[in-house]
């Protein structure tokens, strides 16, 4: 699409989307920085993780003002007015993002994972992050592209991420059963689970998002139901 | 007590966007200067008893597609016309048509406020009074009041009757113009532009005015402002180059059009 005939909006508009995408980078450093947490257990880079998370809503903050000021002074319509109405939506799903790597970064340093009664609990917690910072990583380049080619690829395979979830669930709930004096050990890598299977939400949001930004229409419930459809059997 | 909640309402089935009736059906219309052509086949049916809004850039022929709806290009001698104008199954354009009739049944509203120089009172009965309407004075009186308070300028100028129209002030002025166009009972009324003379009061002022006006005429309004056409309009036509580019829903033209262009023009990317 051409440039606006007024060259500073083009600026303004470009500086929404630049924060965007820094906030997305900044998340998917983040979920990084977790695997590598989920391996090592270090607990400075946790803290590191903790610290980082002010930046992130800093910079949401910062979309949000941009967003006031752009529809105050330019009245956006059409494609910029779908950009600038999601850019909110967008921080905010970041910023949750980045409120959960900051919540499992917390039990972490808290401990949770010095006992982990099984080594398989922790490797398919880093399955889970892998799998979500995948799709985040997916549906935050197709927003750096302008394009959603990929979102209804990420909706599908949250399933994934979900059947996942299930699965350490199940096997965290059984270790608890059969070690009921564990529970407070165990209990912190439920939250963990299910802030990984929340960020993997946020990916499936923000592919709502891109669809939206790109083509004007909102995903239909009619396409969700069948793609919920072909993924459950 | 049975509540609206209660009771079993399937949202779907109510019908909240009622299919309009439309009531101007332009086919294929082609407009001439001399021998440029103004306006290149344009197809285009507006709805009864709503707002279409005609948007695009200077010279793209917005005015010239409005003044043919009530045949006020007939003036212009050397504006020629093809194609086909049907209002109410009636071509407008046919021979035995009665144009002073015609502008009656259509009123129009410019860009400039032109209230003639009268009385306040004398330019609203100006029109009745040309169509041998209301002769008796009772009659005359309330039809100027009712006018008035149509165009929602009673309140502000009923002791001022008898000033000239061209005393009062823009804003008042172009709800003048309005009042003495629906005091020949339209039923379609034209606005070219009727706000760009006016402040964001007065604006807003007309802007109410017309929310309150479609409930009983058809309005098509001409706008150069993208925000004016999004408020006040249901539909919006898109023009370039004499061209008709694209007529949707107003929300669809600018939450996501289907054209380039038009897309590119509501941006503010037209270069
Ligand atoms: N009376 C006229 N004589 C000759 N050409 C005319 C006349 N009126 C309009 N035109 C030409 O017809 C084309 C369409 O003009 P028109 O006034 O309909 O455009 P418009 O969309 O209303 O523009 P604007 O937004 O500036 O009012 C232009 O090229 C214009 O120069
Ligand atoms: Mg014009």
């Amino acid at each position: 699409m051409s440039e606006h005939i007024v060259s500073s909006f083009d600026g303004e508009l470009n500086e929404i989307s630049d924060g965007i995408i820094t906030m997305g980078a900044l998340v998917l450093e983040a979920l990084k920085r977790v695997e590598t947490t989920f391996k090592n257990n270090d607990h400075n880079l946790a803290q590191e993780i903790i610290d980082s998370d002010a930046q992130i809503n800093d910079l949401g903050q910062s979309v949000e003002n941009k967003v006031f000021n752009i529809l105050a002074s330019r009245q956006p319509m059409a494609n910029d007015l779908r950009l600038v109405f999601s850019a909110v939506k967008m921080a905010l799903y970041l910023e949750r993002c980045g409120d959960m790597c900051k919540g499992i970064s917390k039990r972490i340093v808290k401990g949770a994972l010095n006992e982990a009664e099984s080594e398989d609990t922790i490797n398919h917690l880093i399955n889970m992050s892998i799998k979500v910072h995948s799709n985040l990583a997916l549906v935050l380049d197709d927003y750096g592209n302008k394009n959603c080619q990929n979102a209804l690829k990420v909706w599908r395979s949250d399933s994934e991420i979900d059947s996942l979830y299930s699965g350490v669930l199940t096997e965290i709930l059984n270790a608890i059963k059969s070690n009921p004096d564990a529970i407070n050990t165990l209990v912190p890598l439920l939250f963990i689970a299910r802030y990984l299977e929340r960020v993997g939400d946020q990916a499936t949001n923000i592919a709502e998002e891109t669809h939206f930004i790109v083509t004007g229409e909102d995903l239909t419930d009619e396409e969700k139901i069948q793609i919920e459809n072909e993924t459950t059997f | 007590m049975v509540t609206e909640m209660d009771q079993n309402v399937n949202i779907d089935d109510v019908d909240t966007k009622m299919e309009k009736k439309s009531l101007i059906h332009c086919t294929d219309v082609n407009v001439f200067y001399d021998d440029k052509q103004a306006l290149f086949n344009v197809d285009l049916n507006i709805n009864e008893k709503e707002v279409t809004s005609l948007i695009g850039p200077s010279g793209c022929g917005k005015s010239t597609f409005i003044r043919c709806l009530n045949r006020m290009n007939d003036v212009i001698e050397t504006c020629s016309f093809n194609g086909s104008i049907i209002i109410n199954g009636q071509d407008i354009y046919d021979p035995e048509i009665d144009v002073v009739e015609l502008r009656a049944k259509i009123g129009m509203v410019f860009q400039k406020p032109n209230p003639f120089p009268k009385s306040v009172f004398d330019n609203v009965a100006y029109g009745p009074k040309l169509h041998g309407r209301f002769l008796n004075k009772s009659d005359m009186n309330n039809k100027v009041e009712d006018s008035l308070i149509k165009a929602g300028l009673w309140d502000e100028i009923k002791d001022r009757l008898n000033e000239p129209g061209t005393a009062l002030s823009g804003g008042q002025q172009q709800r003048l113009c309005i009042a003495r166009a629906i005091a020949v009972d339209p039923e379609i009324i034209l606005m070219d532009e009727p706000c760009s003379a006016l402040d964001p009061i007065a604006t807003a002022r007309i802007e109410e005015l017309i929310d309150e006006l479609k409930v009983n005429y058809t309005i098509v309004i001409v706008t150069h402002s993208m925000q004016q056409a999004a408020r006040v309009s249901q539909r919006t036509a898109f023009f370039h180059l004499g061209n008709l580019i694209e007529v949707g829903d107003t929300e669809k033209i600018f939450r996501s059009p289907d054209n380039e262009q038009t897309e590119a023009y509501v941006t503010g990317r037209y270069g």
